[in-house]
């Protein structure tokens, strides 16, 4: 607040207005509605506190963790929507990079590091590691497309989408599904009697993001060519290396969900793994208050985004609305979503 | 067909634009337009063309009164007017652009047979030599304007207004033009010719008109008139002429260019700068000033010739190289090519400089703050709290925002694109000390400006260029809005 308005106006009013100005405000309150309901919804039933609080806590524990990998996926999608991009290639990107791990390591003993006889905890690294370079890899093609070949990034995400996807499941009709029994410690190994990990990394990766985006010169740069690419160039912004590397970054990303979501499981499927995760990505971000013209969003609003969505789906599935209905609903939100921000950018 | 403008007011909110201002042209003439920027002379031709409307006024079409609300009416009644950015569809053939809009339908479908045929007849009838057929993107500026004049002829045009019709041709393209012009003439076509080059007015006008301040001060007969007097018109004798006058000593060169080419916008240009100095280049658009110097920024590539900095000869190859070689540049259309409008203030004055601003390898917003403070205070930036969004601010503020933001690099060379457009006359006159003091500091400063006054106020000395060619340099008592006026016109 700047000083004028402090003495201006009672302090009390100006804090609420202060709120009211935040970005994430209509966010924010509609997460918290969404809650309430879904709160009433699952009943105050039972028969002590402990009882339901116990229930209540369960239930959000299976909500975050099961949309701790798309959350991961939304918050590279964040960069690159604020960068004026799309990343339509994320759900088989995902499947890329889990394929490459799997050719790696796999349950069936075939994959190449277990021939070599390279087991354990020494695998894994090397499956992630290159997991994790797949990932950054196949961002970078995406990324030298937009950039230095100047292709509508709609296209190029959308070209390497259908590649990624098609040449996996060509290549791995033969390939195990499953990996090794210990690998699934990764997401699966209890804290405090709870599946809790893939949750944890979630906010962790959130958190170190939400410091990318405010507080580093990469951050910073994705905002300013999102909202005036000329003005950032003139200013001395390597335009053409935060375009790429946001799409590193979000390929990077990528290959985290997939690990964690293959160690969640213990198996791959090939044809469908990460299908729908791009449209479930970007539906966060928006939700979240992101713009799709770039420039304008943020980390935690897409945290935010992913919650709604969510704890709608939970609340959907409580109150008995069916499987293949639910998602019209989560078409419904964005929209209604993105009519909301207008109207407030309006007023 | 004689149209005559009799007696127009216009004035947008306090801003009074026209003052009563007559004007006439009679088919089969060629009336130049002429004025300086904000003189008047768009408003005018908007209100012909049925842009906007007038307070007050009359205009008569062959003696009668007739009243535009659209610029279709006024195409109705025969005007006209052909914008500096042609109207053209780029990816249709030419014939096809001739009937945008008003498409010759066949049993419901385009009649492409007879566009054509129509097309040809008219082209033949003017002897213009472009197959019909032909996507307008393959022709070149000038047949784009022949083409555009040809639509406006197909539309049963009698008057047809041209704002600037020669800004972006080369001089053979020009002559194509004005040859089409001369051919128009003779078929009793009347053109106004909105122009600020006099060379080209003395060669192809026989009447002109000339806009000050929103009046008209002169009008009459080409042949009775000459640049010089039609300059003096332009802008005025009341010229103030406050001369510098400053001792500094000036330092070493700074920056020198040497027979610098990047076609098609400057050619063989040779200047140099030294430290302590303020060198103004001038012109008209289209004079490649602002290009010229987008290349010594990194910002245009492969020109030829040679940069010199500091005596040592660099070949600037990006934008981030030249601001490691300590060049600021500070570019024209604020908004367009500065203002980052979705970032705050502080943002906006130090992304330059994030670099200088990290604590433990991240951006602190108290280092941000800092060194943004020291330039507020400096540079008197009127604002509220620094994460107030940068649209807050008023057109000057923002310029001094930007302003700010290359100060903090601390340029050895600093290179100000029209630094006061957009810009209040307080706001003006503050940014202009804050240059002196840069120069008085031992920065090289060039000011880049369409406005004579403006390079007279701060300029020790100022290059003038024409198409592309610095034609003259004035200094001292050569550095006069009159004199930059007919050098920048090519007289």
């Amino acid at each position: 607040m700047s000083e004028t308005a402090v003495k201006n106006a009672p302090i009390g009013e100006s804090f609420k207005e202060k709120w009211q100005k935040n970005a994430l405000y209509s966010t924010g309150l509609v997460l918290l509605i969404m809650i309430i309901a879904q709160t009433i919804a699952l009943g105050f039933d039972y028969p002590s506190f402990g009882d339901w609080f116990s229930s209540w806590g369960k239930n959000w524990i299976n909500i975050l963790r099961n949309n701790a990998p798309v959350g991961i996926v939304a918050l590279g999608m964040t960069f690159v929507i604020i960068s004026g991009g799309i990343d339509l290639a994320v759900g088989s990107t995902l499947v890329a990079v889990g394929a490459v791990m799997m050719i790696l390591i796999n349950g069936n003993a075939d994959g190449i590091l277990t021939k070599m006889g390279v087991e354990g905890v020494p695998a894994f690294a090397i499956g992630i590691g290159a997991a994790l370079l797949m990932g950054a890899l196949i961002g970078l093609v995406n990324g030298e497309l937009i950039s230095r070949s100047k292709l509508p990034a709609f296209i190029a995400t959308l070209g390497t989408m259908k590649i990624c996807r098609s040449v996996t499941q060509h290549f791995m009709q033969t390939v195990g599904v499953k990996v090794p029994r210990d690998f699934t410690a990764i997401a699966n190994t209890k804290i405090g009697g709870e599946i809790i990990l893939p949750i944890l990394y979630w906010l962790a990766i959130a958190a170190i993001l939400m410091l990318v985006a405010r507080k580093t010169s990469f951050g910073r740069h994705v905002y300013a060519v999102g909202s005036n690419e000329r003005a950032a160039r003139l200013s001395g912004v390597h335009v053409e290396r935060v375009k790429a590397l946001v799409y590193v970054l979000s390929g990077f990303l990528v290959s985290i969900a997939a690990v964690i979501n293959i160690a969640r499981i213990g198996s791959m499927d090939y044809a469908n793994a990460g299908s729908g995760y791009e449209m479930d990505a970007i539906a966060a971000v928006v939700v979240g208050g992101t713009s799709m013209s770039g420039g304008k969003g943020s980390i935690l609003g897409t945290v935010l985004g992913m919650l709604i969505i969510a704890v709608m789906n939970n609340l959907l599935n409580l109150v008995g609305v069916p499987p293949f209905l639910r998602e019209a609903f989560k078409g419904l939100i964005v929209i209604v979503a993105v009519l909301l921000q207008k109207k407030e950018k309006a007023s | 067909m004689n149209v005559s403008m009799n007696g127009i007011v216009k004035s947008f909110g306090a801003n009074d634009v026209l003052r009563n201002v007559d004007f006439s042209v009679k088919g089969g003439e060629i009336c130049a337009l002429l004025g300086e920027n904000g003189a008047g002379k768009s408003t005018l031709m908007n209100i012909l063309g049925g842009v906007i409307r007038p307070d007050q006024g009359t205009i008569l079409l062959d003696g009668k009164k007739h009243a535009f609300h659209s610029p279709a009416q006024s195409l109705d009644a025969g005007i006209a007017f052909i914008h500096q950015e042609l109207n053209l569809i780029n990816d249709l053939p030419v014939y096809e652009n001739m009937f945008i809009g008003r498409e010759k339908r066949k049993l419901g479908f385009i009649d492409h047979q007879g566009e054509l045929e129509e097309t040809r007849a008219l082209f033949s009838q003017l002897g213009i030599e472009i197959a019909p057929e032909t996507p307008v993107s393959a022709l070149d500026a000038s047949y784009k304007q022949i083409v555009e004049i040809s639509r406006a002829l197909m539309m049963k045009a009698s008057i047809i207004i041209m704002d600037e019709p020669t800004t972006s041709l080369t001089d053979p393209e020009i002559e194509r033009v004005f040859d089409m012009l001369r051919t128009l003439k003779k078929q009793d076509v009347g053109i106004i010719f909105i122009s600020h080059k006099l060379r080209e007015v003395m060669e192809i006008c026989d009447t002109y008109a000339v806009l000050r301040d929103g009046v008209l001060v002169s009008s009459g007969e080409v042949k009775d008139t000459s640049i010089a007097q039609l300059s003096r018109d332009m802008v005025g004798h009341d010229v103030r002429t406050a001369p510098l006058g400053r001792i500094d000593a000036i330092g070493e060169e700074a920056l020198r260019l040497e027979k610098l080419t990047l076609e098609p916008y400057f050619r063989n240009v040779s200047l140099s700068v030294h430290f302590g100095e303020v060198l103004g280049v001038t012109g008209l658009l289209g004079d490649g000033r602002s290009e010229l110097f987008r290349a010594v920024f990194g910002d245009l590539n492969g020109y030829r010739g040679r940069v010199v900095l500091e005596a040592r000869p660099v070949q600037i190859k990006s934008i981030r190289h030249a601001l490691r070689l300590g060049i600021g540049y500070l570019p024209r259309n604020r908004k367009e090519n500065a203002i980052i409008k979705d970032m705050d203030i502080l943002d906006n004055g130090t992304i330059v400089r994030y670099k200088k601003c990290k604590r433990l390898g991240l951006i602190s917003r108290k280092k941000q703050l800092e060194s943004f403070d020291k330039q507020k205070k400096e540079l008197l930036i009127k604002m509220g709290d620094p994460s107030d969004p940068i649209s807050s601010l008023s057109g000057g503020n923002q310029q001094k925002v930007v302003l700010a933001k290359w100060l903090m690099t601390e340029p050895k060379i600093l290179i100000l694109d029209n630094p006061t457009q957009g810009v209040d006359v307080g706001a003006k006159e503050e940014i202009y000390d804050i240059i002196l003091r840069l120069a008085k500091r031992g920065v090289a400063v060039v000011v880049l400006s369409n406005e004579a006054q403006e390079i007279i106020r701060v300029c020790d000395r100022a290059l003038v260029m024409y198409h592309g060619d610095v034609v003259s340099e004035v200094f001292g008592c050569t550095m006069n809005e009159q004199n930059i006026m007919r050098l920048a016109t090519g007289g």
